[in-house]
This record gives C-alpha cells, structure tokens and sequence, in this order.
C-alpha cells in the first residue's frame, strides 16, 4: 500500500458498555444518546471543539437509517458530510479506516470515527443467511463457531477448559475495567458448569451483549492540540473474504490465504512491524476458542500452541504478550457496530499510560483485531 | 382442487426429484469445467465464484460422504426453524470435493464423530402454517 501521510488519534470518548432498556432500575437511552456522549468525550479528550470536526463515519449494525445522522443531530448539523457504515462486527474499524484515508490522502485533516448500538431485545433477525439456510436452523452463530472448535479440537488437541481458560483470563481483565458490561470474575468450574449453546460451547464460552457508544478523533500532526504522548495510526486494514473459507467449513480443494492471513500481511507491510514488536494485543474474543485461533492466525504462536501458552500464563496481564487487557467482548459486552472501535481505544489507553489499574507497564505498540459477518478482518496498529 | 397437504422443497432446485419409484433423489450441484471447483447449491448464477469462469455444468452428487464437521445446537434458532430442539448440524465432505452444511437425522447426537460415514435422505423438516410438509435433505449414518 502506498505510503500517505501520518495520521494521528487525537482524542477518544467511551460511554460504559451496559444494558440501556428502561428496565429493572436501568436507565433508558437510546443509540443517539450513547453515540452523542462518546462524541463530546472525545472532543474533550482531543482538546477540540465540535467545529473541528470535517467529516464523520458512523457505525452500528441494528440502528436503521441515518443512525449517524440523528446521533450527530444531537450535537449539531454542521454540515459536513456523515456516512453510515454498516460492516457487521468490523463495523466500527471500517469506520475507523475511513477516517484513517481521509486524512492520510490529506481530503480533511480532522475526522470521527463513531460507533453506537442499543442491541435490539429478544430475537436478532439473522439476515446474512439466505431463508432457505434459516428454515435449515444453520443461523445460529454459536453453531458455525461450534463446528470450527470441533475441528480445531480435533487438529489441535485444545478441549473445553482450554476454552473456559479464555473467559476466566478475559473476565479477570474485566475487573479492572469500569467501562466494561461485566465486572466480577468467573471461574473455570463455572464456566463449564454453564449451560450448553451449541457443543460444545457454553454459555459463559459466548460473550454478552451490550449497549454502548464510543467515539475517536482522528487528525493531521498539524491538527494535534497536544504534542506530547501523540499516538500515530501505523496500520489500518480491512480485507473482506477469500475464496474457499466459510465458518466452520468451506472449499475442499481450493486453498487460498485466509482473510486474516491475507489481512495480517498488508497489516505487517504497512506498519513495518511484526508480531515480536507487539505489546498489547486486542484479539477477537465474540466466542471463547476464537481468541486462541485468532492468536494463532495472526502470528503470535504457531497453529496449536496457543492453549498451551495460555494455561503459562503468557496472554496475562502481566504475561509476555498480555491479549484483551480491558476484559475483550467477553467481558466489555458486544454493542455490535462500536465493538471494533472500543478495541482501538484499549490499545490507545495502553500505550498512552491510561489504562490505570490494567495498565501494561511500557506498552508503546499495540494491535486490535476484528472479524465480522461477511467475513471482515480489520486491523489496526497504534504506537507512541 | 386438491385439499390434501402438499410436500414442499425448503428450496427448490436442491435434489432431483426421480421419475421411478425405485430411485433415490440426488443433490443437485454445479461443477467449473475450468477449475474444476464443485458448488453446492448450484450456482443460479452461472460463474464460478473461484475464478470467474462461466462454463459451468449441473452435476448430481454422491449420496455418501463423511462428517467434517458437526454440533448440536441447544437453543431454539431466532426465527423460522420449528424442527426438534436439540439438532444436530455439520459439514458433510462428498467424493466430488465440495463440503455442504445439513441437518443429522436417525442418530444420537453423541455418536456423531469426525470422518463418520454418512448418507442422503429427503426428510419432513416443518410444516408451514397450512400444514404442507416443508422437505429438507439431511444426512443420516450408513447402516453397517
């Protein structure tokens, strides 16, 4: 990819992640609302005013038409351009890369990125399987994670505990994190004591979801308010499939890169980096085996090791390479469309030396990392 | 007109559906002659999602194949399904390379294992709201 200008993060706001339904004592907020708050966060974290802002790209997956537009109503219309993304779970890294080539191709110097979701309740309609494949009862999502881990158990040897193991570690991070849905800590007997969703993952294998908005100013070296602890965008990535790969199956005979290796290597390409130079990692947990997958995909272990490495202690906090050090979506909650971009701004909080009580001593470069329905892989990689 | 209750394809255009009696019904594929890529469905449209080919051909596949894949789903799906809660669901491999997602039928859902053999068979998946039966292919155990 060709080589553009440097683009830096100037501010970033979060709401915390939680269930906005009016119900049992919980407050009642809608998308807008969330999307709004994250908004003047962020401002106030970048130093700006709403004024600066040039352009916006806003991302939820289940808000409807002109989510952005009515979030952004709220603050103001300025009349800069706000578009709607809506990328499944890399909704809001698409959001974010947007942002990113607008102001690396030098077409504005200050750009948002927002993502927002009041998770629709009870039953989501599950479109991204055509109706013939949902009468079938394949549109379970669970399900084509569940017979991707039974291959992975069967080629590596992982089991159920090594799975649980993820949501403990990630659950523990979750408690140093008060933006997160959940907060208390689980065990591993209670992780495989929880209820069966598709064999053979449980319950507490899934992540929850969750309502949450969460904004990041992008901007110019011009632009920055502040010129100490600048944090620059090395890589932002989006590669969307490669032919032969479908979740938990796909083609026999043809065998092409994977989306995430096909991402991760323009990823390593444009940031100069590699995997040994990583400090933090943001992996993506919507489903306890695919963090470990995940893990190994992108390069930081080889295929299988991963549980290995995780049962050592190495993804830990204070482990060598600690991995969704603000609790992952097993523990933040999945607001589907902000879910990317609250992974963007743990790494941001890290390497800043924000991330109070789960800070990771000296972090300087970290990664985030997303896959969504389609399939997406979205990359990002910070650094001071 | 007929009142009786009809038996309706979950999609049609999935298996054939035999003229004599003593046949079985096949899965209807398509088949790249450049790549030799194998599709199931069939490709409605007519280009392979390989390499873009457009010489394509309708093919019947194979009846047997082996697990890949499976699990068994312990919740009800959010919507259109109304078969048995738990199912069982996986990847079925065929000779002729191509990998299809089904339904199990006539198994425990425990003996289910990587590489099982397994078979064809057309089967009653729901009825609709008129009490037609909806018809699905799933894959069974070959009998030993």
């Amino acid at each position: 990819m060709k080589k553009m200008r440097e683009v830096f993060v100037a501010g970033v706001g979060i709401t915390k992640f939680d269930i906005y339904d009016g119900q049992k004592g919980r407050p009642l907020k809608e998308f807008y609302d969330l999307g709004s708050e994250a908004i003047l966060r962020a401002l106030k974290d970048a130093g700006m005013e709403w004024k600066d802002i040039q352009e916006a790209f806003c991302a939820s997956v289940y808000c409807g038409t002109a989510a952005g537009h009515q979030t952004i109503e709220k603050i103001g219309m300025t009349g800069i351009p706000i578009v709607n993304i809506e990328n499944a779970c890399s909704s809001g890294s698409s959001a974010f890369r947007l942002a990113y080539q607008a102001i690396a191709a030098e077409l504005y110097d200050v750009v948002i990125a927002v993502g927002f979701e009041t998770s629709p309740r009870g039953f989501i309609k599950s479109t991204s399987w055509p109706e013939w494949q949902r009468k079938m009862g394949f549109n379970v999502q669970p399900a084509a994670y569940a017979m991707a881990t039974v291959r992975y158990m069967q080629e590596t040897g992982a089991t159920e505990e090594d799975f649980a193991r993820v949501t403990v570690k990630n659950r523990q991070n979750g408690t140093l994190n008060p933006n997160a849905r959940f907060q208390k800590p689980v065990t591993l007997e209670e992780v495989l004591a929880s209820r069966m969703v598709a064999k053979p993952l449980r319950l507490l294998h899934a992540c929850p979801l969750a309502d949450g908005g969460i904004a990041v100013i992008l901007c110019s070296r011009g632009k920055l308010k502040s010129k100490t602890h600048t944090v620059t965008v090395a890589a932002s990535i989006l590669t969307s499939g490669t032919y032969g790969h479908v979740h938990g199956g796909g083609s026999v005979k043809i065998h092409t890169p994977h989306t995430i290796d096909v991402s991760m290597k323009q990823a390593w390409e444009m940031s100069g980096y590699g995997p040994k130079d990583m400090d933090v990692v943001q992996a993506y947990d919507t489903m306890a085996p695919g963090e470990l997958w995940d893990l190994e995909k992108m390069g930081f272990c080889e295929k299988g090791e991963a549980p290995r490495l995780l049962r050592e202690g190495y993804f830990d906090l204070s482990g060598k390479l600690p991995v969704n050090t603000d609790g992952g979506l097993m523990s933040r909650g999945h607001p589907l469309g902000a879910t990317a971009l609250a992974q963007i701004v743990e790494i941001y909080r890290q390497i800043r030396g924000e991330a109070g009580a789960r800070q990771v001593p000296g972090a300087k470069i970290g990664l985030a990392h997303a896959m969504g329905a389609g399939p997406n892989s979205s990359i990002a990689i910070l650094e001071r | 007109m007929n009142d009786g209750k009809k038996k309706i394809p979950v999609r049609e255009g999935l298996w054939t559906t035999p003229a004599a009696r003593d046949e079985k019904p096949q899965l209807i594929g398509s088949r790249c002659n450049k790549c030799g890529e194998v599709f199931f469905p069939k490709k409605d449209l007519s280009i392979c999602s390989n390499c873009q080919s457009t010489n394509l051909d309708d093919i019947t596949l194979s009846s047997k194949g082996k697990i890949y894949s499976y699990s068994v789903v312990m919740q009800r799906p959010p919507e259109y399904y109304k078969g048995d809660v738990p199912y069982a669901i996986g990847f079925v491999e065929l000779p002729e390379g191509v990998r299809i997602e089904t339904l199990f039928t006539g198994c425990n859902a425990e003996d289910l294992k990587i590489g099982m053999d397994v078979e064809m068979v057309i089967e009653k998946l729901q009825e609709d709201e008129a009490g037609n039966e909806i018809l699905a292919y799933k894959f069974k155990p070959c009998q030993i």
